[in-house]
């Protein structure tokens, strides 16, 4: 009897921690709220979600997205386990459609003075960009870091180069000056830039895709289900880049693994965002002296540059119990005021129309004038193109990268050829 | 009591019974459903019929995968059973510090296989790497460890060789002494050189250990995963990527489960085949 007793009572524990494993984290009349995991935003959501607790009746409890090899990864296995917090704030652009296909988010234009709001703090472009193939908008536009040319200002001095190159052929041109076997052992040492030669589907937002938006004006990779990028902009940019290869402009060993290859002028420039800042103020030499650029741009491009603004934006869970109050607090941390708290505590810049025209920031910029450039570019920024499949679309373009520029197997027009075709072939399936 | 003698030997399966069909039977049934249909996670599952199967037996990846594997087994194997031989015969020897060099040759076998893939990435580094640095001071070229195509897996298979090597030695060196002092000292009495007593007593005795490092690496070899992942993430040129390294790519990178199920499937009936062969030729003839 007693063992039948234990044997029951073993059962009926299991059962309820198992179906405790799979709840929801969010409490009555609280809202939880996971933000990223670096310091500077665990700082600036500490101080948002204290100022909205102290006169809101619905309190948001406030964690850092738990550890694990990405924060992608840890949110997917929290939409699996039915875990996920109320409001997320690290959503890479990427993911947003196919979670947005899963119907595991609001549509954020449901929610009222959701549509008034994006358009007073975005441009019409980037609404476009966020808004999904249903119609539907279930992303807010928050932060970006736009990928620049970060060049160390002795070296362009003593190239005596007229100005920084900012095309091509100014590019390689002074490639070829500064590279240089070093040591003299046959082999060149002193690269003009360097760029992750492996082909890690993202390491093309720091190589490829900006220069794609810079060559093409802010063009897009697809389009209405088919690969768009089967154009001159795309093969221009491939040519450039195998070129930097071939001449050994650009270095085809991974120089990650030791002391930063741009701080001891290893290389001269570097294809980065607004992060390197704080990264060089820590550790440069002294009267070590750098600055920012756009990105490189084919000899006869016209008009405004463009870059890849590496954004994040914020999505709500369709297992919210209060999304119209989740908005809510979302419109206020992400109001004109808090977003300048936001890039103050945390150097990243938030994607709101003239940022680097709008007086309330002014004494930011005046006193960040590095920081001022990525603001004055974050008006050509774009991020990425909604589709399901754009993890696979950036390792098909990755994997003719690594053929082409990095190994010269293929010429670029083939290439992206076979790239746009691969791609293609994604949607067929 | 005679209720509890009947229900007892239950109780005491139930254990292994409960995590057998958790973590045994359910998964492999799962994986098998799987195989029909498209899964992202997220989405409900979709029925697809064979179109996994057709898509596989398409996959020039997929082939390309299994090449590499197959050239890193070839290459690891022999290296593997060679090197680890070869040393278990000289740490049998009455050496001095023997005791010092077995556990020196263990170490490298419990050292995390991330630790070592990253320090032998530094090692197989192209300009500041500690190998080619030793070329160019002899005199040679630089040689693109792990950025050469026709490389770069011969250069994994090496440091697997490295890592796994010390596991070996200590099975053949269990092997070697289990083998009669009689038979050797026999052969000495009719004038047998060293080598005749290698191949004609150390070799057939040791048979059972040889066919045990043969069947243990081959399973090791096809379930390289860590050094592609870590040191080239399956390039260059696709040169590394071995077929665990895909198949997790289909699955945990590219959310298709399915697909990845369908390749997991065939892979593991590619491995009870080399099994099944090697467990009828290998541990015959050797």
């Amino acid at each position: 009897m007693r063992l039948k007793f234990l044997c029951l009572t073993l059962i009926v524990l299991a059962a309820v921690i198992l179906i405790r494993c799979g709840g929801n984290n969010s409490d009555k009349n609280t809202l939880s709220y996971w933000s990223s995991n670096n310091s500077y935003e665990i700082k600036y959501a500490d101080y948002i979600t204290k100022k909205w607790n102290s006169d809101s009746p619905v309190k948001v409890s406030f964690q850092p997205v738990p550890e694990g090899q990405s924060s992608e990864e840890v949110i997917l296995a929290a939409v699996v386990g039915e875990t996920t917090p109320d409001i997320y704030s690290n959503m890479w652009q990427g993911d947003v459609e196919a979670y947005a296909e899963a119907g595991i988010l609001v549509p954020l234009d449901t929610l009222d003075g959701f549509i008034e709001f994006i358009y007073d703090r975005c441009d019409s472009s980037v609404v476009e960009e966020i808004t999904s193939s249903d119609g539907h908008i279930y992303q807010i536009p928050w932060k970006i870091n736009p990928i620049m040319l970060i060049y160390n200002k002795y070296i362009i001095k003593n190239l005596q180069l007229n100005s920084v190159p900012e095309t091509y052929t100014e590019y390689t041109n002074a490639s070829e000056k500064f590279k240089k076997d070093l040591d003299g052992d046959g082999y060149i040492d002193r690269w003009f830039g360097y760029a992750e030669v492996q082909v890690t589907w993202w390491q093309r937002f720091f190589d490829f895709y900006p220069l794609y938006l810079a060559a093409s004006g802010g063009g897009k990779l697809i389009e209405n289900n088919k690969a768009v990028f089967n154009n001159e902009y795309a093969i221009e940019v491939f040519s450039f880049l195998k070129n930097l290869y071939t001449h050994k402009y650009f270095a085809m060993e991974r120089l990650s693994a030791r002391q930063d290859v741009f701080l001891s002028g290893i290389i001269a420039t570097r294809f980065t965002g607004p992060w390197e800042i704080a990264h060089s103020e820590k550790y440069k030499p002294d009267g070590f002296e750098y600055d920012f650029i756009h990105m490189p741009v084919p000899d006869d491009h016209e008009g405004p540059i463009y870059t890849y603004g590496d954004p994040k934006n914020i999505v709500i869970f369709s297992t919210c119990k209060y999304p119209q109050t989740a908005w809510k607090f979302l419109r206020k941390m992400i109001s004109e005021e808090n977003d300048l708290k936001f890039l103050e505590i945390s150097n990243q810049l938030p994607r709101r129309k003239e940022l680097d025209v709008n007086p309330l920031y002014a004494d930011y910029f005046k006193a960040n004038p590095k920081m001022k450039k990525f603001a004055a570019q974050a008006k050509y920024v774009k991020g990425t193109d909604a589709s399901p499949v754009l993890k696979e679309v950036f390792d098909l373009i990755s994997q003719q990268y690594e053929a082409c520029v990095v190994y010269g197997t293929k010429s670029p027009e083939q290439a992206i050829k076979d790239a746009a075709d691969a791609v293609d072939l994604l949607f067929l399936k | 009591m005679k209720l509890n003698n009947k229900i007892t030997p239950y109780l005491l399966v139930s254990p292994y019974i409960f995590h057998f069909l958790l973590f045994v039977a359910f998964p492999v049934i799962f994986s098998i459903v799987l195989t029909f249909h498209k899964w992202n996670i997220i989405s409900p599952m979709e029925y697809t019929g064979l179109s996994n199967y057709v898509r596989l037996f398409k996959d020039e990846v997929f082939l390309q995968s299994l090449i590499n594997t197959l050239i890193f087994l070839v290459i690891h194997i022999p290296l593997q059973i060679i090197v680890a031989l070869f040393l278990a015969e000289i740490l049998n020897q009455k050496l001095k510090f023997r005791g010092f060099f077995r556990a020196a040759f263990f170490l490298p076998v419990i050292v995390s296989g991330v630790v070592v893939t990253i320090l032998w990435q530094q090692l197989y580094g192209y300009d500041t790497g500690f190998f080619n640095r030793l070329l160019v001071t002899i005199g040679l070229g630089k040689v693109g460890w792990l950025t050469d195509p026709n490389i770069a897996m011969p250069s994994i298979a090496l440091m697997a060789t490295w890592k796994n090597v010390g596991l070996y030695i200590v099975l053949f060196l269990v092997g070697l002494q289990t083998v009669p002092d009689q038979y050797y000292e026999a052969a000495d009495i009719e004038g047998a050189s060293k080598w005749q007593k290698f191949f004609k007593i150390t070799l057939p005795m040791i048979n059972p250990t040889i066919f045990m490092v043969v069947i243990l690496s081959t399973i090791g070899g096809f379930s390289l995963f860590i050094e592609p992942y870590v040191m080239t993430g399956g390039g260059p040129l696709n040169s590394t990527i071995s077929a665990v390294l895909y198949i997790y790519k289909q699955g945990f990178f590219y959310y298709h489960m399915g697909y990845s199920a369908t390749l997991g499937l065939f892979f593991a009936l590619i491995i009870l085949l080399v099994v099944v062969i090697q467990k009828r030729f290998v541990e015959r003839d050797v």
